[in-house]
């Protein structure tokens, strides 16, 4: 637990990295640097916020342990890796090792508090964030952390990939490219084919779904599944560039309940679309002091956090939200 | 050394669970003769556990204000907040400015207030904290307002710190400690005294507690939580019940804030940290929303469930694994009370009062017919015939 408490420390480190850069106009190439590189972070925020958002609507529940099944499934990887194994083969391992676990957790410790009162399956949830986080910690920790994780072989971590109008590392062009292409893949998933429509539909009404004859148990376990898989993608991806440590997610795991909140708990693209402002208006802020000219680099962080909260109370659920309509 | 810490405790228990339901006294005083074996146990205790035991206990009665005024907000009207720790924060700070023995400000002058008006001023301005909160709050609901209420206490710190003319920046504010009265000084210690002024100050909120809740703003607020529309039909003012929950539930943060200050004697931005901000929240769903005796069981398991659980690590892992193993036998007594108890401990206790001996002895009674019955009882499960799930509804 005193991993936990540094957490604050964490969260205001990047103001740290504060930097007094020349005007926009002056350096454009760095501008767009800037920018493309917040999509890249933005884009892993992104992936684990949409796994917070899978499971959101279909159980109306937030999974505070997303960051830390993520953490420990990459820790698993790492350890792999360390045994030279090849790193397309630790990353198809760790996505089944992390769909495993959602599948466990979902069967063993969820359903038995679905149906009753609501805040449950929160605590559940905090259960769980508690248990991974010391499993972790007592598993890997013995040794020196951090722990460098390996960039994809692709894109190295190091090299600089040149798009012509901006320069950012093989390896944020490599973020962008899986990030894109996971969405890709569950656009296709839910949206052409028939396992998608059955999981969608059980989303919307549970009963209807299941007097249509479908397995209502199944398809909330598979989300649960897709769920941890998507966040484990987003673990792969950031530990090269955040190094692996226990409260390497935490930092996460918070942008990206930030980024689910504002681009809507039920919507997955909106998912992706707060993670993306989240990491690009970090880094551009973080850069140029727009937000802290006023206050302060120390105080970036509620000036983002304030922020946040000013677009929430123009629009209650978020960007992309529905609009919950109860009836009485 | 007579008896130990948790062996009073089970005596404590017992004797107010035997004075509550045997019939040795006349109903209508059982109650009030239970909470006054608790209290005699409660304040005999701190001239036989030890020091450290102690200033546990007193934490113990700081929490549980902090949760009794959760569990107005989140409880009794339907609001989630995981920020509380901001509220307390802000009590906290306000309790050491005015009794620092500095000036700040200009009219906050050197002389220290009594530590009792410091600790009412702290919750006052939490009260005026959270109706700022409380207000913008009215827009969201749910998982929305729970992320938001979470970014109010990770925002605080970095604030604090900042300003650090008033707040002494990230060391803090230190603040000299109230000494016992002169009247009493030879009969009790300072953790003794501590532990007094936090019990009674706890017994306070509680009984204010229990009045609010039994009152015209206690059925309005659970009224609202229950459903906002039908609340709006029967002529509630929705939004005026809302804030005025939140504005209870911050005062009551603030006030435990003063007095969690006053027993350390030094407030800094990370004090309240994050994680016990989310503690909180925890604490009161397992202790039992809606439950003023939820929100107390709720203190013992902030301070005791950590130990409870690195005690029992120690058993099962050995002494050394134990040690760093802890954190996964917390979580997992958190899902396991939490299944098992789905309205928390004081709902178990409740459910427990409903329970009669005749109820064993009827269940017993043929148990082939029994399971028949029982099966019948549940038949709405897949009978799908309109009207086949009649009273199979929301509990």
């Amino acid at each position: 637990m005193e991993s936990l408490g540094q957490i604050t420390t964490v969260l205001t480190a990047p103001t740290a990295a504060f930097l007094a850069a020349q005007p926009p106009w002056e350096n454009p190439d760095l501008f767009f640097s800037q920018i493309v590189a917040g999509m890249a972070t933005g884009s892993i925020y992104g992936l684990v916020a949409l796994g917070v958002v899978l499971i959101y609507r279909s159980t109306d529940v937030i999974n505070f342990a997303q960051g830390e099944m993520a953490l420990f499934v990459t820790f698993v990887g790492w350890s792999l890796i360390q045994a030279d194994v090849n790193y397309w083969i630790v990353f198809v391992l760790v996505l089944a090792l992390a769909g495993a676990i959602g599948a466990l957790v979902e069967r063993t410790v969820i359903r038995p508090v679905e149906g009753g009162p609501v805040l449950n399956p929160v605590i559940v949830t905090l259960g769980l964030f508690v248990i991974f986080n010391s499993l972790t910690a007592f598993i890997w920790a013995q040794g020196q952390l951090p722990k460098g994780f390996p960039a994809t072989p692709l894109g190295s971590q190091l090299e600089v990939a040149d798009l012509g109008f901006a320069r950012i590392t093989q390896h944020q062009l490599m973020v962008l490219i899986i990030a894109v292409a996971v969405m890709l893949a569950l656009y296709l998933l839910f949206n052409h084919t028939k396992l998608g429509l059955a999981m969608r539909a059980t989303a919307q009404n549970p009963v209807a779904s299941r007097l249509m004859g479908i397995n209502v148990g199944q398809m909330l376990m598979l989300g649960w599944v897709l769920s941890a898989m998507v966040g484990a993608v987003g673990g792969i991806l950031v530990a090269p560039i955040l190094f692996l440590d226990l409260v390497t997610m935490l930092r996460v795991i918070l942008f990206a309940f930030a980024a689910a909140v504002l681009g809507g708990l039920d919507s997955p693209p909106g998912a992706m679309v707060g993670g993306l402002i989240i990491g690009v208006v970090q880094n551009v802020a973080s850069t140029y002091s727009f937000g802290p000219v006023f206050f302060g680099p120390e105080l970036s962080l509620p000036v983002a956090l304030l922020v946040l909260v000013l677009i929430l109370l123009v629009r209650p659920t978020g960007l992309f939200g529905r609009r919950a309509v109860r009836r009485v | 050394m007579g008896l130990g810490f948790w062996q009073i405790i089970l005596v404590a228990v017992a004797v107010a669970a035997a004075v509550r339901y045997l019939p040795v006294l006349p109903r209508r005083w059982r109650v009030l003769a239970s909470v006054a074996v608790i209290l005699i146990f409660a304040c005999w205790m701190p001239f036989t556990v030890g020091t450290f035991k102690t200033s546990q206990m007193a934490t113990v009665a700081t929490w549980a204000i902090v949760a009794i005024g959760l569990n107005i907000l989140t409880g009794y009207n339907g609001q989630i907040s995981l920020g509380h720790g901001a509220f307390v924060t802000i009590g906290a700070y306000t309790a050491a400015i005015l009794t620092d023995n500095k000036e700040h400000l200009g009219f906050i002058d050197a002389s220290a207030w009594p530590f009792w008006l410091a600790v009412m001023a702290a919750g006052v301005v939490a009260a005026a904290a959270g109706f700022a909160v409380g207000v913008p709050a009215l827009r969201l609901s749910g998982p929305y307002l729970a992320v938001a209420s979470l970014g109010l206490v990770i925002a605080l710190p970095p604030v604090l710190a900042k300003y650090d003319s008033l707040t002494g920046g990230r060391l803090g504010i230190r603040v000299p400690q109230p000494q016992p009265p002169e009247l009493l000084s030879d009969l009790i210690n300072r953790d003794q005294w501590f532990f007094f002024l936090a019990l009674v100050t706890m017994a306070l909120m509680a009984i204010l507690a229990w009045l609010i809740v039994r009152s015209r703003w206690g059925r309005a607020f659970v009224a609202v939580r229950d459903s906002e529309v039908a609340a709006m039909a029967v002529g509630i003012p929705v939004a005026r019940y809302k804030v005025m929950a939140f504005t209870v539930s911050a005062f009551y943060g603030g006030v435990a804030g003063g007095i969690f200050m006053t027993t350390i004697g030094l407030i800094t931005p990370e004090s309240v940290s994050i994680i016990l901000s989310i503690n909180y929240f925890t604490a009161i769903v397992i202790g039992g929303l809606g439950s003023i005796m939820g929100s107390i069981i709720g203190g013992f398991i902030l301070v005791f469930l950590p130990d409870l659980s690195t005690d029992a690590a120690k058993v099962f892992f050995g002494a050394q694994q134990g040690k760093q193993l802890w954190p996964t036998v917390y979580g997992a007594i958190l899902i396991g009370v939490i299944i098992l108890m789905p309205h928390g401990v004081a709902g178990f206790v409740h459910r427990f009062e409903r329970f009669r001996p005749a109820h064993v002895a009827q269940a017993a009674k043929g148990l082939p017919g029994a399971m028949r019955r029982t099966l019948q009882r549940f038949s709405w499960a897949w009978d799908i015939r309109p009207g086949g799930r009649k009273g199979a509804g929301k509990s």
